[in-house]
């Protein structure tokens, strides 16, 4: 089922054109994948869907409502929820004070409500409750993030490189919590640049570049094709 | 989502953590309550240490300001916002108990809703349209509201008094005891000093304060997290103002007589300045801000003029050296201090 619709959204700054156009379609039990070179329009995309910008044109409907323009706490209440490509916290409070202002605010139906200790405990920060964030290493700080938007009750989560700055053994830490999502009634969306991460967790790659989609389909296929290759490795002579 | 599941999935441990401990510094609850309980007693007891009428004018105007502190507290403290208005806000509950007691005869207990409700009422116009930018942007408009308040009091013709301002009579007596009494009053503004510090800590200790808090530390984390964080900066800014004009209200009684440079932009700029000194995420914050700005003076026998350029030059001293204001800074020094002695 299709639970995230978007259609020929456009965003535009002065005459710079972000997004020319972009469909995409995601259901609740996909990983769908999101790529393309630096200032193709990736977290752009992200930004309008979660409502942080307001498109200039085009649609986007969640769960059959229209959301293009809502405000960002109010798209976060239905159940679509992001995570920050910088590692995002609230730096003076401690672990579990950060995982229960999600979790008190948040999407407000839906999936069942979890105790933040257990999301916790889930992302593997067991143990680090009365830590106060901004003090925990970077790898910490991702997971909190991931932990914050996952105590929001999301139904669908975009992830925005969530694997930037990890070294391997983290990345595949973090694989292994996002392949369970979809089994846990989270969607997920996700940006990244590690192309091993996307190809081993995506069902799908949507490729963007100049803010248009260029290709869509299973990785293998999208990663020989020829519009993608010339994007990455340039034109052929 | 369901994460009973989860439980048995061989999940990787977090990094350790770096160095020694870390995380809010712990505290007994004797160290914790011990401060507060003699405060509380020297608050309730000062009548009975037979202070001249001087010290106990200044221990009430000490009162005053802190109950408009503590609401500054929650908005600078909790919610990250700072208004250097506060004055403004203070007057509006000023000259309403002072107008509502001439035109409608109105007396204390009356107005103290009024006051608190009128002046939540302006916070929240003022905010509505300002607290949208913030930052930088809202001080400055807080800054200006102060200026135009004076001069709306000013040519207010005989509604506002004008520039002389007006007068009220003392609250008289009630159950029995003669508030025209300075100690009897200093015990009224004692009872808000404590009703303010108690409601400041429902507000930090509460869900509500971990909202505001959210907004404090990443906005934007928090509205994609699903807090609304327009909504809770105007509702924070307008439980400031309603703590203000209850300050205001009590501050009418005691001086008797109002004019509209008590609620300029400097009063503002003093209330701003006390904030920070005390400690505006500390419980005692507001109450020490308050005490050193009115005492200070008074102890080092300092004129006016000297006594600005010596705030200015503590302001900068505590913005350097004690980001976290005078009651976070004993509260570290209490703590470096225990941690040598237990060490030896």
């Amino acid at each position: 089922m299709i639970a995230l619709e978007v259609k020929g959204l456009r965003k535009t700054f002065g005459g710079v054109v972000a997004l020319d156009g972009i469909d995409l379609a995601v259901g609740l039990d996909d990983i769908v994948g999101i790529v393309g070179p630096n200032g193709s329009g990736k977290t752009t995309l992200f930004n309008v869907v979660t409502g942080a910008l307001k498109p200039s044109a085009g649609s986007v409907r969640w769960l059959g409502e229209e959301i293009g323009g809502m405000a960002a706490y109010q798209i976060a209440r239905k159940g679509l929820v992001r995570t920050f490509q910088q590692a995002m916290s609230f730096p003076a409070l401690t672990v579990r004070e950060n995982a229960l202002i999600a979790h008190e605010h948040g999407a407000r139906s839906g999936t069942r409500a979890v105790v933040p200790d257990a999301l916790l405990r889930f992302v593997g920060l067991d143990g680090r409750e009365d830590e106060i964030a901004g003090s925990m290493p970077f790898g910490n700080l991702r997971r909190l993030g991931l932990a914050l938007a996952l105590a929001a009750r999301p139904r669908l989560l975009l992830l925005d490189e969530p694997a930037a700055g990890l070294n391997d053994s983290e990345t595949e830490q973090l694989a292994g919590i996002i392949r369970r999502l979809p089994g846990l009634g989270v969607g997920v969306c996700l940006i990244d640049h590690d192309m091993n991460l996307m190809t081993s967790i995506c069902q799908r790659l949507i490729v963007l570049d100049f803010g248009a989609k260029i290709a869509e389909g299973r990785p293998e296929d999208v990663l020989n094709d020829r519009k993608v290759m010339e994007v990455y490795l340039g034109a052929p002579t | 989502m369901d994460l009973a599941k989860t439980e048995s999935l061989d999940l990787p441990q977090a990094e350790p953590a770096k160095g020694g401990s870390v995380g809010a510094p712990r505290l007994t609850w004797m160290e914790r309550a011990i401060v507060p309980a003699g405060v509380f007693l020297l608050l309730i007891g000062l009548p009975w240490l037979h202070p001249g009428y001087r010290l106990l004018s200044l221990a009430v105007s000490t009162g005053v300001n802190t109950i408009a502190l503590c609401g500054l507290a929650i908005l600078f403290g909790q919610a990250g916002i700072m208004s250097v208005g506060h004055a403004a806000l203070m007057g509006v509950g000023a000259y309403a108990g002072a107008i509502l007691a001439r035109d409608l005869d109105m007396s204390f207990w009356a107005a103290l809703p009024c006051a608190a409700l009128l002046a939540a009422a302006v916070a929240g116009l003022v905010g509505l349209p300002s607290l949208r930018v913030g930052g930088h942007h809202f001080v400055i408009i807080t800054f200006a509201l102060c200026g135009l308040f004076t001069i709306v009091l000013t040519n207010g013709g005989a509604f506002t008094g004008a520039a002389t301002g007006l007068d009220i009579a003392p609250i008289g007596t009630v159950f029995g005891v003669n508030f025209s009494k300075l100690q009897n009053l200093y015990l009224l503004a004692a009872a808000f000093v404590l009703a303010s510090i108690g409601l400041m800590r429902l507000v930090m200790t509460s869900s509500y304060g971990r909202t505001l808090r959210s907004i404090r530390e990443n906005e934007t984390l928090a509205a994609a997290l699903g807090v609304n964080v327009g909504l809770h900066k105007i509702v924070a800014f307008m439980i400031s103002g309603a703590f203000a004009g209850v300050a205001g209200l009590v501050q009418v009684y005691f001086l008797q007589h109002i004019s509209p440079d008590l609620y300029g932009a400097f009063p503002s700029v003093y209330i701003a300045l006390m904030v920070m000194l005390g400690g505006p995420r500390m419980l005692l914050g507001p109450l020490m801000g308050a005490f050193i700005v009115t005492f200070l003076p008074e102890v080092l026998n300092l004129d006016p003029i000297d006594a600005r350029i010596a705030y200015g030059v503590g302001l900068i001293l505590v913005i350097l050296l004690l980001p976290g204001g005078v009651m976070a800074g004993l509260a570290h020094l209490y703590l470096s201090c225990r941690r040598c002695v237990v060490r030896s």
